[in-house]
C-alpha cells in the first residue's frame, strides 16, 4: 500500500490518464448537451496526450518525432476540431433552438 | 381359341376391363353427368354394368372352359385365369401387383354382382327418376360396382383391400346420398366409421400374413399353407420364434374376420346396417343385400385354405355368425319400419353364411350368398316399390308398416314377387332358400358327428344346428309378419288406399329377380344316394366350386379331415324335413297372429308378459346406446380435450403465437440498437471494449508442460492468455517444494527451461506471480517417466 | 464550498480505488499441470527493457513529490467530474479549466514544460474561451444531466465504464521500469544534432529548444499539415456557422448575428 501511495511511478500517470479518459467517455455517453459532449471529447484528447508524454518519458527517447511534438499536434487538432464542432452546434441550434443530442435522431433510417 | 390368359383389349388385360367398365361409367357420370341429362346418365350407367355383365359371362363361359390341350384339365378346374395389369407396389422386399384372378369362386361372384347389379341399375332409373342428384347417384353406383368387382377379382390381398375400401367409400356416399338431411348424413358417417374399424382389423390380418409368409398373394399364402411345406418353411421349426402354424393362422384369420365383421355387419359391428336404410332403396338392395355385405363371406371363402388350418378361427366365426343370426332375428320382431326389418333380416342371413363358412362348408356359404342375393334384392326392391306407391298415395312416412295394409289389391306384381321372396327366405321347397339353408344346417349337423376336427367341441355342431334352426324359425315368423302387415288385411291409412303399382322399369326387375329366386336353388341339390342318377347340373354349384375352396381340415402335415363327412341319406332327408317344418311353422304362426292385420292378441301380450322382450327388441337391444356411452362419448371427450390442449394451447398459443412473440421480442431488442442516437452507438463501442477486456481476462489458464528427451527435461510455462502475460513472474521449483512466498522480489525465471533429469526431484512446481491480480498461483506436475517421441 | 466537497470526494474515490484494486481481480480457474499449454500464440515474450541512460542514479523522488502528484491528480479528476456532472454550462467550463490546470501541472512533473505551458495557453486560454463564447450565444440551460429514459442502456454503459476503469488501473499501475524511483527524477538532456555550421549541443529534456528543433526538423511535415488543418477548420467553422442569407428563402434566426 505504501508503495502505491508514495512511490509514484509511471503507472500512476498512466492510471490517471486512463481515469480521465474514461470520465470523458462517460461524459460523452451520458450527457445530452452537445457542448458538454464536446468538452468531454477534449478531455479524452488530453488523457491521450498524457499517456503519450508518460510513455515518452518512460522510454526516454526523443528520436525522430518526439512525443512532445506529437502532443503539440494533438493539441492543434483538438483546437481545430473544437472550433468546427462548435460551429456545427451553433448551426444546429439555429435550426432547432436546442442542442439536445437525443433529439438528433435522423440517422435512424 | 386363344389362351384366355392372354386376352387383352387396348393393352389392358381382359379381366381388368370387367371392373373398369363400371368405373369408366362412373367417371363419365360424375364428371359430365349433369350435362348429359336424365335418362342418358342412367343409361350410360346401365350399359356400363351391362357390358361388364356380358364380359363376365364371356370370360366365365368361354374363358374358364378353355382347354390348353386335350389332356390338360379345363381352366376352371386348374386354377382359373390370372392376369396382371401392372406392378403396383415394390418397396424393399414387398411386391404387390395389380393382379386379377378369375377362378370358379370369383366367377360365381362376378356373375351375381353384374347380373343383379344390372337389374338394380335398371330399377333405379325408374326409382330415382325425379331426384335431382340423378347423375351423382349413378356415378356412385357404378363406382361401387367397379370396386366390388375389383374386390372379387383380386389375386392378392392389397388389391382386394382396394376394392374393400372402395365399397366402403361408396357405401358411405350412397347411404348419405340425400346429405341435406342431417340424420342421413350421420348414418353414412356411422357406416364409414364402423367399416373403418373392420378395415383396421383387416390390415392387422394382412400384416400378420405378410410377416409370416413374406407375400400377400393368395397363391403364395396357399402354398405356405400347404402342410407338407409348412414344417420345413416359414411356419415350421426352423423359425422357432414364429408361433406354431395353427396359432398364426388363427390370429391372422380372426383379424381378417374382424374386417369381415365390419363389412358384413356381424356382431359387434352390425350397428351401421339398419341405419344404412337411410339411403335410396336400390342402394340397400344392391349394397346391403346382395354385394357389399357379402364381401366378408367371399373373403373367408377365398382364404379357405387359411381358415381350414385353424379350428380356433372357425369356432370364432361360427359363434359370431350364430349369435348374430339370433340377435338380429330377435330385434327384427318388433320393428315397424319396412326396410329396417329387411336390414335385420340381412344381418341374420349373413350370420347364417358365416356359420356355414365357420363349419368349413364354404360351398354352402357361397350358395346361400347367391340365393340370398336374389331374394333379398327382390325383397328390397319390392319394399322400394311399396314405398314408392305409398309416397304417391300421399304418405309422409312411406316405410311405416303400421300405416300400410291391404296393398295386395293395389300392387299385385309387387305382392307376388314379395310373396315368392318370402317363401324363399323361409326355406320352403322348391324356392332357392330351401336348398341353401338346408346345406348350411346339414353342414352344421355334420360337424357334430364324425366329421369333427380335433379341437372342435364335439357337441358344438349340434348347438350350431339348433341355434340356426331357431333363427330360421324367427326368420320365417318376422318375414311373414311383415308380409301380412303390408299386403293383407285392410288399408290402415289414406295413403295405402291411394297407392298404385310401380312403373314397368321397376316391376320388370322385380320379376326377373323373383324368377331367379325360384329356380336358382336347383343348382345346389344335396348329394343324396337316391338322387344318384340325376344330371350333374343339379350339383353344379358344388362341382363348380370344388377347385376353388378347401375341402378338408388341415390338421398337420399328414393328417386331414374331410369337411362335413358324408352323412347317410336318411339323416339328410330328416334334417331337410325338420327345416321345412320349422319354416312352415313360422309361417303359420305369423298367419295366425297377423293374417288379417295387426293382432289384438299380440298387443295384449306386448303390454303384459312380453313387455320386456318387446322393449328390448324394439330398442335394438340398446346396442347403439351402449356404444354411444362407452365408446363414442369418451372419444368425443378425448377429442375435445386434445383440441383444447394440444391444438388451442400448444399449437396455437405456444407455437404459433409464441413464435410470433419471440420474433417480435427479438425485433424489439434489435431495434434498440439502432435509434439514430450516436451516443447509443458509442455506448456499444465502450461495452464492446469492456467485453474484449473481460473475455481475455476470463480465459487464463496458467499451466506448464514437461517433456522428456532422453536425459533432458524441457519445461515450458504457459502463464495463460490475457493481457497481463508479459507481466507475470515465473519461478520454477525443481526440488518439489511449493512454497512461493519468498519469490516476490526475485527476478523472474524464463518460461522455457531445460534441465537434466538427475537434477530434478519427483515433482516440479511453477510459481506464477500475477502482479496485476496480485495473486500467486502454484502449478505442479509429475516428472514423466516415458520419453516423448 | 461545493467545489471543495467534490475535490475531497475525488480524492477519496481514488484512495478507495487504489485499495480495492487487488480485490477487483477475477477468480482465476484452478490451473492443473495436465492442462494443455495456454490459449495458443501467447508465448510470453521477453520484456523489452530499454536501459535508462542513468539507470544507476537513484534520486530520491521524495514523498513530497508524491503528495504533489496526488493533489494535482485530484484536481484534474475533480475538474473532469465537474464537466460531466454539472448542469450549468459555465460551471462545467470552469471545471474543465481547473482540470486543465491540474493536467498542466502533471505535465510539468513529467518534465514536459513546454507542453504544460502550451496546454494552459491553447487549451485553457483559447479553446475554453471559445466554448464560453458559444455558451453565451446559445444561452440555454439544460434540463437535466442524465436522460430520464434508457436506464438499461445507462446501467450497462456505466458498468462497462467502471469495469474498464478498474481493469485498466490494475494493468497500468504496474507499467514501470524496475526502479520506480526513477520516475520523477530529472531526465537526461538531449543531444541536438548539429547541421551546417551549428554545433551539436545538449538541451534540456522537454524544453522549447528541443521541441522546436524537432518540430522544424523531422516533424516539419506534421507542422505544415497542422497549419493547413487549422486553416481548413477556420474556413469550415465560418462556413457552417454563417447565418443563412435572408434571400435564400429559408428560415433564418434573426436574433443571431455573426
Amino acid at each position: 500500500m505504501n508503495d502505491l501511495l508514495f512511490d509514484v511511478g509511471y503507472g500512476h500517470f498512466l492510471v490517471l490518464a486512463a481515469v480521465l479518459f474514461l470520465i470523458g467517455v462517460a461524459g460523452v455517453l451520458i450527457r445530452r448537451n452537445a457542448l458538454i459532449i464536446l468538452m468531454s471529447v477534449e478531455l479524452m484528447l488530453n488523457a491521450a496526450n498524457m499517456t503519450l508524454l508518460t510513455f515518452s518519458r518512460m522510454w526516454g527517447d526523443q528520436g525522430a518525432l518526439s512525443a512532445h511534438t506529437f502532443a503539440l499536434i494533438v493539441i492543434g487538432v483538438a483546437a481545430a476540431e473544437a472550433s468546427v464542432g462548435l460551429a456545427i452546434v451553433v448551426a444546429v441550434f439555429r435550426g432547432r433552438r436546442n442542442v439536445d443530442v437525443d433529439k438528433l435522431t435522423t440517422l435512424r433510417h | 381359341m386363344q389362351d384366355p390368359q392372354t386376352w387383352s383389349f387396348l393393352g389392358l388385360p381382359a379381366l381388368l376391363w370387367i371392373p373398369l367398365l363400371p368405373l369408366l361409367g362412373s367417371a363419365i357420370n360424375l364428371l359430365i353427368g349433369k350435362w348429359l341429362g336424365k335418362p342418358t346418365a342412367g343409361l350410360i350407367a346401365v350399359f356400363a354394368v351391362g357390358a361388364a355383365c356380358v364380359l363376365s359371362g364371356l370370360m366365365v363361359f368361354k374363358g374358364l372352359f378353355y382347354q390348353p390341350s386335350p389332356e390338360a384339365p379345363v381352366l376352371w378346374q386348374a386354377g382359373g385365369i390370372t392376369q396382371t395389369a401392372w406392378s403396383w407396389l415394390e418397396v424393399g422386399g414387398f411386391k404387390a401387383e395389380m393382379a386379377f384372378r378369375l377362378d370358379s369362386l370369383s366367377a360365381v361372384m362376378i356373375m351375381i354382382i353384374t347380373f343383379v347389379g344390372t337389374w338394380i341399375h335398371i330399377y333405379s332409373m325408374g326409382y330415382m327418376a325425379h331426384d335431382k342428384g340423378y347423375h351423382r347417384y349413378f356415378g356412385y353406383l357404378n363406382l361401387f360396382t367397379g370396386s366390388m368387382l375389383i374386390l372379387v377379382l383380386a389375386a392378392n390381398l392389397p388389391v382386394m383391400f382396394i376394392g374393400w375400401e372402395g365399397v366402403g367409400l361408396c357405401s358411405f356416399l350412397l347411404i348419405g346420398f340425400w346429405y341435406e338431411n342431417d340424420a342421413y348424413a350421420y348414418a353414412g358417417r356411422k357406416a364409414f366409421v364402423v367399416n373403418r374399424i373392420g378395415d383396421f382389423m383387416f390390415l392387422l390380418g394382412m400384416f400378420l400374413l405378410y410377416w409370416a409368409v413374406k407375400s400377400l398373394d393368395f397363391n403364395d399364402i396357399k402354398n405356405a399353407s400347404n402342410i407338407t411345406v409348412l414344417h420345413d418353411s416359414v411356419w415350421g421349426p426352423h423359425n422357432s420364434h414364429v408361433w406354431a402354424d395353427e396359432r398364426l393362422a388363427a390370429a391372422a384369420g380372426i383379424c381378417l374376420f374382424g374386417g369381415a365383421c365390419g363389412k358384413s355387419a356381424q356382431l359387434p359391428l352390425f350397428v351401421w346396417l339398419p341405419d344404412a336404410m337411410a339411403g335410396p332403396t336400390p342402394v340397400s338392395a344392391l349394397i346391403h343385400a346382395a354385394t357389399m355385405v357379402t364381401a366378408g363371406v367371399y373373403m373367408v371363402c377365398r382364404l379357405s385354405f387359411l381358415y381350414s388350418i385353424s379350428t380356433t378361427a372357425m369356432i370364432v366365426i361360427s359363434t359370431v355368425g350364430l349369435l348374430t343370426a339370433l340377435v338380429a332375428a330377435f330385434i327384427a320382431f318388433a320393428q315397424t319400419d319396412l326396410k329396417k326389418v329387411l336390414a335385420y333380416s340381412t344381418v341374420s342371413q349373413l350370420g347364417f353364411m358365416f356359420v356355414a363358412a365357420g363349419t368349413g362348408n364354404y360351398t354352402a356359404a357361397i350358395f346361400h350368398l347367391g340365393t340370398h342375393a336374389f331374394f333379398k334384392a327382390c325383397l328390397f326392391l319390392g319394399a322400394g316399390s311399396v314405398m314408392h306407391g305409398m309416397e304417391h298415395g300421399g304418405s309422409t312416412t312411406p316405410g311405416d308398416i303400421t300405416t300400410m295394409g291391404g296393398l295386395r289389391k293395389h300392387m299385385p306384381i309387387t305382392r307376388a314377387t314379395f310373396l315368392i321372396s318370402c317363401l324363399a327366405i323361409s326355406g320352403i321347397f322348391p324356392f332357392a332358400g330351401f336348398f341353401s339353408k338346408d346345406e348350411i344346417l346339414g353342414g352344421a349337423w355334420a360337424v357334430a358327428g364324425h366329421g369333427t376336427p380335433p379341437g372342435w367341441p364335439s357337441a358344438f355342431g349340434y348347438i350350431l344346428w339348433g341355434g340356426l334352426l331357431i333363427a330360421a324359425l324367427g326368420t320365417a315368423f318376422y318375414m311373414w309378419r311383415l308380409y301380412f302387415l303390408v299386403f293383407s288385411g285392410n288399408e290402415r291409412s289414406e295413403a295405402a288406399k291411394h297407392a298404385h303399382e310401380s312403373p314397368a322399369s321397376m316391376t320388370s326387375a322385380l320379376a326377373i329377380l323373383a324368377l331367379f329366386a325360384t329356380v336358382i336353388g336347383f343348382i345346389g341339390v344335396p348329394h343324396l344316394e337316391m338322387l344318384h342318377g340325376i344330371p350333374s347340373a343339379f350339383h353344379a354349384l358344388s362341382n363348380w366350386l370344388a377347385p376353388a375352396v378347401q375341402h378338408a381340415w388341415i390338421i398337420d402335415a399328414t393328417h386331414t379331415v374331410p369337411i362335413g363327412g358324408e352323412g347317410s341319406d336318411t339323416m339328410t332327408i330328416t334334417l331337410m324335413v325338420i327345416a321345412l317344418g320349422i319354416g312352415a311353422f313360422g309361417i303359420l304362426a305369423a298367419w295366425a297372429l297377423y293374417g288379417r292385420g295387426p293382432s289384438a292378441r299380440v298387443a295384449k301380450w306386448v303390454e303384459g308378459p312380453l313387455a320386456g322382450p318387446y322393449e328390448a327388441s324394439k330398442n335394438k337391444l340398446w346396442f347403439d346406446e351402449f356404444y354411444d356411452a362407452t365408446i363414442v362419448k369418451p372419444f368425443k371427450m378425448l377429442a375435445r380435450g386434445l383440441f383444447e390442449i394440444a391444438d388451442r394451447f400448444i399449437i396455437d398459443t405456444v407455437a404459433v403465437n409464441g413464435a410470433a412473440f419471440v420474433v417480435s421480442l427479438f425485433s424489439r431488442l434489435s431495434r434498440w440498437v439502432q435509434n439514430g442516437q450516436v451516443q447509443r452507438y458509442l455506448s456499444g463501442l465502450v461495452v464492446g471494449a469492456a467485453a474484449v477486456f473481460l473475455v481475455t481476462d476470463c480465459h487464463r489458464h496458467p499451466a506448464f508442460s514437461i517433456t522428456r528427451h532422453g536425459e533432458q527435461l524441457a519445461l515450458h510455462a504457459e502463464p495463460g492468455a490475457g493481457i497481463v502475460a508479459p507481466n507475470v513472474k515465473l519461478h520454477w521449483h525443481l526440488d518439489g517444494t511449493t512454497d512461493c512466498s519468498m519469490e516476490k522480489d526475485k527476478p523472474s525465471d524464463p518460461p522455457d527451461l531445460t534441465v537434466r533429469r538427475g537434477d530434478v526431484a519427483g515433482r516440479v512446481a511453477l510459481c506464477i506471480d500475477d502482479a496485476i491480480g496480485r495473486k500467486m498461483t502454484v502449478v505442479t506436475a509429475e516428472v514423466p517417466t516415458e520419453e516423448t517421441p | 464550498m461545493k467545489f471543495l466537497a467534490w475535490l475531497i470526494a475525488a480524492a477519496l474515490i481514488l484512495c478507495v480505488a487504489g485499495i480495492a484494486t487487488p480485490s477487483l481481480v477475477h477468480a482465476q480457474p484452478v490451473p492443473t499441470a495436465e492442462r494443455p499449454a495456454g490459449q495458443g500464440g501467447d508465448a510470453p515474450h521477453a520484456i523489452v527493457t530499454k536501459t535508462h541512460p542513468h539507470d544507476d542514479i537513484v534520486e530520491s523522488s521524495g514523498k513530497g513529490m508524491a503528495v504533489l502528484f496526488w493533489i494535482f491528480a485530484a484536481a484534474s479528476i475533480a475538474g473532469a467530474l465537474f464537466v460531466v456532472t454539472r448542469r450549468n454550462l459555465i460551471a462545467a467550463v470552469m471545471g474543465m479549466v481547473g482540470s486543465f490546470v491540474g493536467i498542466a501541472a502533471v505535465y510539468m512533473m513529467l518534465y514536459a514544460q513546454f507542453l504544460a505551458v502550451i496546454q494552459m495557453l491553447v487549451y485553457a486560454g483559447a479553446i475554453m474561451v471559445l466554448f464560453v463564447f458559444v455558451i453565451m450565444i446559445l444561452n440555454r440551460p439544460e434540463d437535466e444531466p442524465v436522460a430520464p429514459t434508457g436506464r438499461l442502456g445507462q446501467v450497462i454503459g456505466g458498468a462497462a465504464i467502471l469495469y474498464l476503469v478498474a481493469r485498466l488501473a490494475m494493468i497500468l499501475i504496474n507499467v514501470a521500469l524496475p526502479n520506480k524511483a526513477v520516475a520523477l527524477a530529472s531526465p537526461a538532456p538531449i543531444m541536438l544534432p548539429g547541421w551546417g555550421t551549428v554545433a551539436a549541443e545538449p538541451v534540456g529534456w522537454g524544453t522549447v529548444k528541443a521541441v522546436g528543433n524537432d518540430l522544424f526538423g523531422p516533424g516539419l511535415f506534421p507542422f505544415e499539415a497542422i497549419s493547413i488543418l487549422l486553416l481548413v477548420a477556420v474556413v469550415g467553422a465560418i462556413a457552417i456557422a454563417r447565418p443563412l442569407h435572408p434571400d435564400d428563402g429559408t428560415d433564418a434566426d434573426p436574433g443571431i448575428h455573426p
